[in-house]
């Protein structure tokens, strides 16, 4: 027997408007004016896309990596495409710190965008003195790339969750702004390196960067990419990411930032709902530039298909599978 | 390694569309020239400006491929309304596209890169190899005057003569050879097989020219890396300026990805990785480390 609707039910959908959903999320001290933020690495030094793009209406934007030193990147060919997806060894090409400071910072600050800058040190000093470098400048927030596949020594802060803490903890003791830390998939448990970074005060953490993996030219017997291996991204790693999220958000107390193959609301959607309180566009800047703007325009419409009233309502609401077939 | 960061693209709009195949013919052998309706495009894009096209809604192929502006076309009040570019079967994304017929949907963004320069010579040699031919026909209209391209309208009419020096495997990839003659260029064709014009390669022709020439020349280059390296020796040798369009490969065509790097010699004399969408295509000869 069917019970009649009563007034203690929830508002129905079609009281909530697009424009009464709430976009607002906020991961430990970190908080985004809308859940979508572009990935570093994929977005320049944001300069290159102001003429595509109104850099404001983004929840965030994370410039290229830094590093303490310059770095001239790897030899071309840099990138390969492969099924749905694309590899990439650029080998964090960039500046260094004094100059990203002297010559992006003031643009990336005069955009009015909330920036999140991304810094890489091949040793546990590195990191810090990028934060001390950094910490004067009143930063939004700050992404420990502690993951990039691309760089030798590069990786370890990544893997080892003791080193990861050290990291961390060593960051936060001597910058103010949210930390973000970025993990990498490559590890048998990501939980336990996302574990590590939150005991050790990270605001969020980033789930995932890139993928390890190669192609190969077998006429000529090469490798396509001059650095032998590279990072996967795209639409062909978006399950690792999910499981990645959904690992990550089942066992650890953790905001998260999913990252992997986004391009689509329904991606975005899929995101929340494994329990990232925010995405990461990346590759799909490449091939899609207007993507991320497109997404935040579709997500309140999304939102409301769930019968919530503001994104914090869909965050890791993800159900058991429900009933299976079983076979005798 | 000095550390200059040149970008303008704040100032230079970009503009996304999705647009509809309005033709698509084989023009030589593997070689397509694809138009599509793109009223802005057309208005804004010069010669050796490149754009991104994309199979709309495809995730394999996923990523766009850099196509060089090859042709714009007016609509029948004389407006410029289409574009065209050329391209060559090769691979996964040239396959799909080629299969792609008129009103399927592709995705482009531009216009991306920077022109050729347009400096008053006497004579303008266009050195082609292979499909480097594309952006040679809008850089020989305008340098002739006949044709005026870009918003606000860039200069034409710079050159008192053209000259095309182009060369291909066979005479069947040759492209376009009607169309560069009905816009007045003087062509000189080099296939390796001696199928049509100079048996060899395209240096040999152009170093004769070069060797016959008294007046000021000044040649502009698009094909494969060790052919312009071989135009930028030429031209170099007869003290003739030099400009070369690089065919890296590109991912993004708009400088987020830093695929598209080449060693470009910065002021200091050492070289440095630069992103050929954002600071090229098109390069001194001499600046580039071949």
């Amino acid at each position: 027997m069917k019970t009649p609707m009563s007034a203690s039910q929830p508002a129905p959908k079609d009281a909530l408007t697009n424009e009464s959903i709430s976009l607002q999320v906020q991961l430990g001290r970190l908080k985004l004016k809308n859940p979508v933020l572009v990935a570093s690495g994929t977005f320049g030094y944001a300069k290159e896309m102001a003429g595509l793009i109104d850099l404001p209406k983004l929840g965030g934007i994370l410039p290229k990596t830094i590093t303490h030193h310059a770095r001239p990147g790897n030899a071309p060919w840099r990138t390969v495409e492969t099924s749905a997806g694309l590899l990439n060894a650029i080998g964090l090409d960039n500046d260094g710190i004094d100059y990203f400071i002297e010559n992006h910072w003031p643009y990336l600050k005069g955009t009015g965008a909330d920036i999140i800058v991304s810094i890489a040190g091949k040793s546990h000093e590195d990191f810090i003195v990028l934060a001390e470098r950094l910490s004067p400048l009143g930063l939004f927030a700050i992404e420990l790339n502690v993951s990039c596949p691309n760089v030798s020594g590069g990786i370890d802060f990544g893997t080892d969750p003791v080193a990861c803490h050290r990291v961390v903890s060593g960051v936060r003791n001597v910058i103010d702004c949210p930390i973000i830390t970025k993990l990498t998939p490559n590890v048998t448990s990501i939980a336990e390196i996302a574990k590590a970074a939150h005991e050790a005060g990270t605001d969020a953490v980033t789930c995932i960067n890139t993928v390890l993996g190669m192609a190969i030219d077998w006429r000529r017997q090469r490798p396509l990419l001059a650095n032998t291996v590279g990072g996967l991204s795209g639409p062909a790693i978006k399950p690792i990411a999910l499981r990645c999220v959904y690992q990550v958000a089942s066992k650890v107390a953790v905001p998260i930032i999913g990252v992997g193959g986004i391009a689509t609301i329904d991606d975005a959607m899929e995101f929340f709902v494994a329990g990232a309180s925010a995405i990461q566009i990346g590759t799909a800047n490449y091939y899609d530039p207007l993507v991320s703007i497109r997404l935040i325009e579709a997500l309140p419409s999304a939102i409301r298909t769930l019968g919530a009233s503001g994104l914090s309502e869909v965050i890791g609401t993800l159900k058991s599978p429900g009933s299976v077939a079983v076979k005798k | 390694m000095t550390h200059t960061f040149t970008c303008d693209r704040a100032a230079n709009a970009v503009s996304f569309i999705s647009t509809e195949i309005l033709s698509h013919r084989l023009i030589a052998r593997d070689t397509w020239q694809l138009t599509v309706s793109a009223p802005e495009l057309a208005r804004r894009t010069v010669p050796g400006q490149f754009f991104m096209v994309r199979l709309a809604q495809c995730n394999d192929p996923l990523i766009g491929r850099a196509l060089a502006l090859y042709d714009v076309s007016r609509n029948a009040v004389g407006e410029r309304d289409a574009i065209s570019v050329v391209y060559v079967v090769k691979g996964k994304f040239t396959q799909s596209l080629s299969r792609r017929s008129l009103g399927d949907k592709v995705e482009i963004w531009g216009p991306l890169g920077n022109p050729f320069s347009t400096l008053a010579t006497d004579r303008l040699v266009l050195v082609a190899g292979g499909v480097g031919i594309t952006p040679m026909l809008t850089l020989a209209s305008a340098a002739l005057g006949k044709e005026s391209y870009g918003e606000p309208v860039a200069p034409s009419g710079y050159a008192k003569r053209v000259t095309l020096c182009y060369g291909a495997r066979t005479a069947e990839y040759l492209a376009g050879l009607d169309q560069f003659e009905a816009r007045g260029v003087d062509v000189r064709v080099a296939t390796e097989d001696g199928s049509m014009g100079h048996r060899g390669r395209v240096t040999e022709v152009l170093e004769e020219l070069l060797q016959q020439s008294n007046n000021s020349v000044r040649v502009a280059c698009c094909g494969p890396e060790p052919m312009m390296e071989g135009v930028g020796k030429v031209a170099a040798k007869y003290g003739v300026p030099c400009e070369v369009s690089l065919e890296t490969p590109m991912a993004c065509g708009i400088g987020i990805c830093f695929t598209c790097v080449a060693k470009i010699r910065q002021e200091d004399g050492e070289w440095d990785y630069r992103r050929t969408c954002l600071e090229g295509p098109v390069f001194p000869a001499d600046k580039v480390v071949w």
